[in-house]
């Protein structure tokens, strides 16, 4: 840096980035070339469409960014971390019910793991030989336990076969205000020895998983987190009644905003057990985290089958989202929050919650990790970490930790995109897949490793796929065919991956990556 | 007691052997030079020490703690700063934030930025540019700044006068004997000279083995040894 001018050093950046500018430039005119093509009523509203599921396949791509780029790890299971912040939203927004019975079970299974230190304390007194088998055992001894107990508990579910009581009936009556609570079921068992054998399986899980890590520092145990946890497994269970009655009269709205804290939280809480179970005993093996991944991918896609069933069904819209009657729809800006439906702007009409709400939490999340990126301690660490974790290890940092959170985020914000999804774009088994694949693009668009890149990546994906399937219904008129070309719907996830291409053949660490150092 | 103690250690890199039995202390207080030709197990020997290369055998013993097997995080954070070799600064980071970083206590970097500034004039006037917009010199005082932030008992300090101009070696020869004053020194450097100028006993590594120790002022006196070692001198 030796005294250059600004108008030098601004001559050095075009420089340096004239394939990035001119790629920018004809990205640019190939979007505006296509909406032109869209019927003038509609460009805005094909637009707002692209930008929204661009905000959701951000989502997506934000916690897998973070988490690539910290970790090495590319989480091929994101996707249906996504999916399962879908069902369990739409499950506490609509069988509110059920999702009280499930939790019960799951809270007790799950309090022995916050005496994790202590396990691990216990876990060293296994001679180091015998560890794996000891392990092993635990950990099937613990299933098996698991396994039966729970099913002890009361757990009213649906049933995909019988249309009364299948999800996509729950969902219609939700939207019809016909939704009634179910009776309680009973235990099988009696209710003590039930949570005291659901209690033991998850120790015995406990105990397992510590013998397969390395079981790190002793820290404070949580034995407050225990006590906790199963005291409100505890309540849950006998204030059934009034709790279920309560939140039934809650409006839809307050039931939507209760679903997203809550499967925000299941995402969380299921990405620190893959992080901490299944991927940090890894570390030093690289490419197992991606059949780990890709594995538990599976396994949840099964295991939603499972429970919600195969076919599709949507989320009835929140009571503030769904207005209609007189004064509807709204008009201008200030018709995003008249409470109706759908919205009138520029020419076009837009839904409220697909292109005003969902698109207002994109934005939101992204400022709001940029900030907690650029401002706070732990988003200090992960930028340097990103680069050289290293390093930041010998300034004394429990890198480790950091992973876990990290972890955690990601998986928080899949989940909170899955349940944003389920009201706009509906629930399937499929939808993991198809968010993994946009989101895996938009991060090699945007540059592996920039959270910018990513938020840049998940819009052009968006907004690609969105035009794509608008001329998948008019057709693009070309001059050497007779009829229009129609795209099929199979070409809407393979125009992401030709953009795809074509960025990385000109920028091959994408729009805002670095070059390899 | 000596403050640092590496004992009889062996360590691998991948299938390599890299390490074959390293054995020397560091005293309170000195600067102890690493030397030995390329490739010889220097940086590994540091990075052994922080736990960065676990050693496979041996031990490493910190002011009569053993610390050989912890992880990298509990090692440094019993009071190890490290400044490794290609000025590894966090580029993405400002000047600012390379040096808050490594904060092991909140405050830590107020305490002692106004001892940073005195040695290092130069990084206060770039506090808020990102790190890559520093030169290739200011980098280097930057990851030696970086390294006094937290309080440390032991510096370990590789190669830092690579690269540099002649006049950026000078500043950082003086400012290594500054810090001197008040914490140990543990020097691997190429540069003959600035070693023999800086450091107060030496030892030498060849093909991962210590094989020879002193004090620097008879090394100095004696060709025929840094002949042998360290090629021409």
């Amino acid at each position: 840096m030796t005294g250059s001018s600004p108008l030098r050093a601004r001559a050095v950046w075009l420089e340096r980035n004239r394939s990035r500018i001119s790629l920018l430039a004809a990205l640019l005119v190939v979007f505006v070339a296509s909406f032109a093509g869209i019927e003038r009523d509609e460009w805005f509203s094909v637009l707002m469409q692209g930008l929204s599921v661009g905000a959701l396949t951000f989502l997506v791509a934000s916690g897998l960014s973070l988490i690539f780029g910290l970790m090495d790890v590319l989480n091929l299971a994101h996707g249906e971390l996504f999916m399962v912040g879908a069902y369990v939203g739409w499950t506490v927004y609509t069988r509110f019910d059920t999702a009280l019975d499930v939790s019960v079970p799951i809270l007790v299974v799950a309090a022995p793991f916050a005496l994790g230190p202590w396990w691990g304390v216990l876990a060293r007194r296994v001679p180091p030989a015998r560890r794996r088998a000891v392990a092993g055992l635990a950990l099937a001894a613990g299933a098996a336990v698991t396994m039966v107990a729970v099913t002890r508990f009361p757990l009213v579910i649906w049933s995909a076969e019988d249309f009364a009581r299948s999800p996509s009936n729950f969902s219609v009556q939700v939207g019809l205000g016909t939704l009634a609570p179910l009776p309680p079921d009973v235990f099988t068992w009696p209710p003590g020895v039930a949570f005291a054998s659901a209690a033991a399986g998850g120790a015995l899980l406990a105990i397992g998983t510590a013998l397969v890590g390395r079981g790190g520092a002793v820290r404070a145990s949580r034995f407050g987190w225990c006590v906790g946890m199963l005291a409100a497994a505890v309540t849950l269970w006998a204030a059934r009644e009034p709790i279920v009655q309560w939140v039934f009269g809650l409006s839809t709205t307050w039931r939507f905003f209760l679903a997203v804290a809550i499967a925000v939280g299941m995402g969380a809480a299921l990405g620190v057990f893959i992080e901490v179970a299944l991927i940090r005993p890894l570390y030093d093996r690289p490419l197992y985290h991606l059949m780990v991944t890709l594995g538990v991918g599976f396994i949840i896609v099964q295991a939603v089958r499972d429970i919600w069933g195969r076919p599709e069904f949507t989320m009835a819209r929140p009571a503030a989202f769904d207005g209609t009657g007189p004064g509807c729809p709204g008009e201008g800006l200030s018709g995003f929050f008249s409470g109706c439906s759908t919205v009138e702007l520029l020419g076009s009409r837009l839904r409220v919650y697909n292109e005003g709400f969902v698109i207002l939490v994109g934005v939101v999340v992204l400022v709001a990790v940029t900030w907690l990126l650029k401002r706070t301690r732990i988003g200090m660490i992960i930028r340097a970490g990103v680069q050289d974790r290293e390093m930041v290890e010998a300034l004394g940092i429990d890198v480790r930790r950091v992973f876990t959170r990290v972890f955690a985020l990601g998986s928080a914000l899949a989940a909170l995109g899955g349940v944003l999804a389920a009201p706009s774009i509906g629930l399937g088994t499929g939808m993991g897949a198809a968010f993994l694949l946009s989101a895996i693009v938009a991060l090699a668009v945007g540059g592996l490793t920039s959270f910018p890149g990513a938020a840049a990546g998940a819009v052009l994906v968006g907004l690609l796929q969105q035009v794509v399937i608008r001329f998948g219904q008019s057709g693009i008129a070309l001059p050497f065919l007779e009829e229009p070309f129609k795209p099929s719907p199979s070409l809407v996830p393979a125009a992401a991956i030709l953009l795809m291409v074509v960025v990385l053949v000109v920028l091959p660490s994408g729009l805002f990556g670095r070059g390899e150092r | 007691m000596s403050l640092l103690a590496v004992g009889g250690v062996h360590t691998f890199i991948g299938p390599y052997h890299i390490l074959e039995d390293v054995s020397f202390e560091v005293e309170e207080g000195e600067i102890v030079a690493l030397l030995g030709r390329n490739g010889a197990g220097k940086t590994t020997t540091l990075k052994t020490i922080l736990g960065l290369a676990p050693a496979r055998s041996g031990s490493v013993v910190l002011a009569g703690e053993d610390i050989t097997g912890l992880p990298t995080f509990e090692i440094a954070s019993r009071g190890i700063g490290y400044v490794p070799e290609h000025r590894a600064i966090f580029s993405e980071l400002s000047v600012e934030e390379n040096l808050r970083i490594a904060e092991r206590r909140k405050g830590d970097f107020e305490a002692r930025a106004r001892m940073i500034f005195d040695v290092f004039p130069d990084l206060e006037r770039l506090c808020d540019l990102p790190g890559s917009n520093l030169s290739g010199g200011q980098q280097q005082m930057l990851a030696v700044a970086r390294a006094l932030v937290p309080e440390n008992r032991l510096l370990l300090i590789d190669e830092p006068s690579e690269g540099l101009a002649p006049v950026l070696v000078e500043q950082m020869m003086e400012a290594i004997r500054r810090l001197s004053a008040e914490t140990t020194v543990l020097l691997v450097e190429q540069n003959f000279l600035v070693a023999s100028r800086l450091a107060v006993r030496y030892v030498i590594i060849e093909e991962g083995r210590t094989v020879h120790r002193g004090r620097m002022a008879d090394l100095v006196d004696d060709p025929e040894t840094i002949r042998r070692y360290l090629g021409a001198a």
